[in-house]
């Protein structure tokens, strides 16, 4: 229980900003994310849509 | 940032106009009384544009098949007898909802012929899956050579 | 918060009259969890051709109403309400105010999803005049039941009441620490009923003015243009009403589940307020292909759309954020390496991990549904349906199943039967989404439409992409089935867990957030200004729109028949018998007319 509370955890600071904690690899895996997604976009949107016969005029 | 320009105004460039309320309403119950829906059917309304006059209910569309011509600009006018269904070119992207008392208004550009199912693709009720038509793109002549009322 | 006490209790041992109500729901949201399980593989084997023997494809409609209304509708808030209940009073640290209050909307939102269920259901016996195959959308002018509508009105009603019982009881607790912040689990339950208080209006307004005085034939017709966008008001909205308890879940417990804290506590209000503010003014993009709207209207609406993903890429960063700390402090290490440092073996970690990774894809495809003119190509198609199995039947109920690996010991002192089988769970369902949903996708594109009990059609084939669709086909089928098991494997597992004795020692307390509510500004706290704010943006997107549709339409629909999916044999011999009898009339006046003429 509580193997949260144990020696690593700052419990004693509040304010948050003196913890060195720099989410390098969340933004890593974000930035992957958003290359996946521009690229999925670029297919849906202008191959596969685009592509499609009777695309809607009015 | 260029996604959300694209997915939001991507519109702009390919010139894709959206379903909208363009239309007037209509009597849903009396469509037989109505100019355009009494008899559904295509006609020619300028050089190369064709309106197509389309009734959807309970299980079917009318016209069926509806027949136009390859290369030309189809207007589809389509309502609802009854309940909501939907109007799906498979395939493609003509698909707009079918409103009981609104009336569907959307332009498409026709290139070769072809042959394309035609699908509700809103439950209607028991028969929902039964519901289906068939759109097809023939040439000119064989447009004009058929009477050309898309029957 | 008080983390040395909590150590040493279970919510159970603190609240044991609580834990019961948290018990009750959760319980409430499990049936309704098998009962659409079992639907749902009726339909998937039925919908794929592969077994069409146990019901007509007349009666899949009502198997898909049944499906919908019980896993979106009854598993969803059932399951809200329950955690919601133990969230407010885990983080006020305090009881609830009146329990028989909490025991009476308890038995309203019963009695009001018995109601609807038996109607549903109903349609299945050919000897009772009764049927609501209207699917959960219930578009008029299809007609259900007049139960069905009722038993909707009171689970609302119950809701509401639910709501008021949170709201009064951090009231009280504000009276007695007047000078101390929301607690950030009270602040996201009070800013997500608020959310449903505004939404839900809609539907209620909906369905007490027009359906049910409809369906019982007080009123003669209704407009369906209004009826369907008053749903819709409701309908994106409450999206985010399932998704909000697993935000909380993700914010608050996945944290602690990998070994860290909440990174930012303050971020995590923002999003919320962002909800409650963003949510509502929106609905109109499920109608980007209704005929009477104006396609201003639908841009407003797209444009609040791309706004809402803000809220939800500051979750996916605080939340891996957390999750990156966590791993940390256990040691891991490298750009991406850290990832090996988790608790994998862990069902509710890992069954959290997997929703959100789903939620992520499910982010593509609802980015597609946003879209305005790209819509014409996925609009009503399987696309759709397979975009929120990866959202509200995954991130959403994923989560609910893997949380309660977590939860169920903390409200009854039994500790999971299996973890074990727990894990093979969550993970059973991850590879039978990616199968249904990826297919479901791949077949949207080709054209195959949603909603129905036979997607093959005699005049045409489908053209061949990712693989045909007899194969995407085998996909849906094979994906679906592995998401009954996987139902029943959770099912059998809990069942199994309530013969387990009750032990000591499952407390297992939450850390305060990295940066905790004290970095947060005061008036993110302020909950009258944000319920302003959003009815203002509601009022902006909604009044014109609806008032350009009653002006098209009238209050009462243009013309407009009604179609009762439940009465159809009676109506059609009463609609005979009028119909000689107008005739008759008619006829009769002719005559009088040739008489007096
Ligand atoms: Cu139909």
């Amino acid at each position: 229980m509580g193997q949260n509370e144990t020696a690593h955890a700052p419990t004693d600071d509040v304010s948050g900003e003196t913890e060195e904690f720099d989410p390098i690899g969340t933004l890593t895996l974000i930035a992957i994310y958003f290359v996946i997604l521009v690229l999925s976009w670029v297919y849906i949107y202008y191959i596969e849509f685009l592509g499609r016969d009777l695309v809607v005029v009015g | 940032m260029f996604l959300l320009g694209s997915v939001t105004y991507g519109a702009v460039g390919p010139g894709v106009a959206m379903v909208s309320d363009t239309e007037p309403t209509v009597d849903a119950g009396a469509l037989d009384e109505d100019e355009r829906f009494s008899e559904p059917r295509v006609e020619q309304v300028g050089e190369d544009e064709y309106a197509a006059y389309v009734v959807a209910r309970q299980f079917g569309f009318q016209p069926d098949p509806i027949v136009v011509p390859a290369n030309s600009t189809v207007t589809f006018y389509v309502t609802s007898a009854d309940v909501i269904h939907g109007f799906e070119v498979a395939g493609t992207n003509a698909n707009t909802m079918v409103v009981p008392g609104e009336v569907s208004e959307i332009t498409v550009e026709t290139d070769e012929p072809a042959e394309y199912g035609l699908i509700c693709n809103e439950y209607c009720g028991a028969g929902h899956h039964v519901m289906e038509g068939k759109v097809n793109v023939v040439s000119q002549a064989e447009f004009e050579s058929s009477g050309g009322d898309g029957e | 918060m008080s983390e040395a006490i909590e150590a040493e209790q279970t919510f159970a041992d603190k609240f044991p009259e609580e834990a019961r109500i948290v018990r009750a729901a959760l319980l409430g949201s499990f049936l309704a969890l098998t009962l659409g399980a079992i639907f749902g593989i009726i339909q998937t084997l039925h919908r794929t051709g592969v077994f069409r023997g146990l019901i007509d494809s007349t009666d899949y409609y009502t198997s898909l109403t049944a499906h919908g209304v019980f896993l979106a509708l009854s598993f969803t808030t059932f399951f809200l309400v329950g955690l919601f209940t133990w969230a407010v009073v885990r983080s006020l640290d305090r009881p609830l105010l009146n329990t028989k209050i909490t025991w009476t909307w308890y038995g309203l939102m019963a009695a009001g999803m018995t109601m609807t269920g038996v109607s549903i259901l109903a349609g299945f016996v050919d000897s009772i005049d009764m049927s609501a195959d209207v699917l959960f959308t219930f578009y008029a002018p299809l007609q259900a039941h007049p139960m069905f509508y009722a038993g909707l009105a009171v689970f609302i009603v119950g809701s509401w009441i639910a709501g008021a019982d949170y709201f009064r009881t951090w009231l009280a607790w504000k009276r007695e620490n007047p000078d101390e912040r929301i607690p950030l689990q009270t602040f996201m339950v009070l800013t997500t009923m608020a959310m449903w208080y505004i939404a839900s209006s809609a539907v209620a307004a909906s369905v007490l003015i027009f359906l049910l005085p409809w369906s019982l034939g007080l009123i003669d017709q209704v407009n369906p243009t209004l009826t369907r966008t008053l749903f819709w008001f409701f309908g994106h909205p409450v999206v985010y009403f399932w998704l909000m308890p697993a935000y909380l879940l993700w914010y608050t417990v996945l944290p602690k589940l990998a070994g860290g804290r909440l990174f930012s506590d303050p971020l995590a209000r923002v999003v919320f307020v962002l909800f409650l503010l963003l949510s509502t003014p929106v609905g109109i993009h499920h109608q980007y292909l209704d005929p009477g709207i104006a396609e201003g209207f639908k841009f407003i609406s797209m444009t609040n759309t791309m706004f809402l993903l803000l809220p939800s890429l500051l979750t996916a960063f605080t939340v891996v954020a957390s999750v990156e700390y966590g791993a940390r402090q256990r040691g891991g290490s490298g750009l991406l390496g850290w990832l090996t440092d988790l608790p994998w073996r862990d069902p509710a970690f890992t069954g959290m991990m997997l929703a959100g990774l789903m939620f992520a894809a499910g982010g593509f495809s609802g980015m597609v549904n946003a879209g305005m003119n790209i819509n014409y190509m996925i609009h009503n198609t399987i696309w759709v349906p397979g975009h929120f199995h990866l959202t509200v039947g995954t991130a959403v109920a994923l989560t609910f199943m893997a949380a309660t690996y977590w939860l169920w010991p903390q409200i009854t002192n039994k500790p999971i039967y299996s973890r074990t089988i727990g894990l093979v769970q969550v993970v059973v369902w991850f590879i039978g989404m990616a199968l249904m949903s990826n297919a479901m996708h791949a077949q949207g594109i080709l054209g195959v439409p949603r909603r129905t009990a036979e997607p093959e059609y005699s005049g045409f084939d489908y053209p061949t992409m990712f693989g045909g669709f007899e194969e995407l086909n085998i996909q849906i089928a094979i994906g679906g089935t592995l998401l009954f098991v996987s139902t029943v494997l959770f099912i059998g597992n809990l069942v199994l867990t309530m013969g387990n004795p009750k032990v000591s020692g499952l407390g297992d307390p939450i850390p305060s957030a990295l940066s905790g509510p004290d970095d947060s500004p005061k008036v993110l706290d302020n909950l009258r200004l944000w319920v302003g704010i959003a009815l203002t943006l509601v009022v902006l997107a909604y009044a014109l729109p609806l008032a350009a549709i009653i002006q098209r339409g009238g209050l009462l629909g243009p013309g407009v028949g009604t179609y009762p999916v439940w009465l159809a044999p009676l109506l059609d011999a009463l609609a005979n018998a009028a119909a000689t009898l107008l005739g008759g009339i008619a006829d009769a006046s002719a005559s009088l007319a040739e008489v007096v003429g």
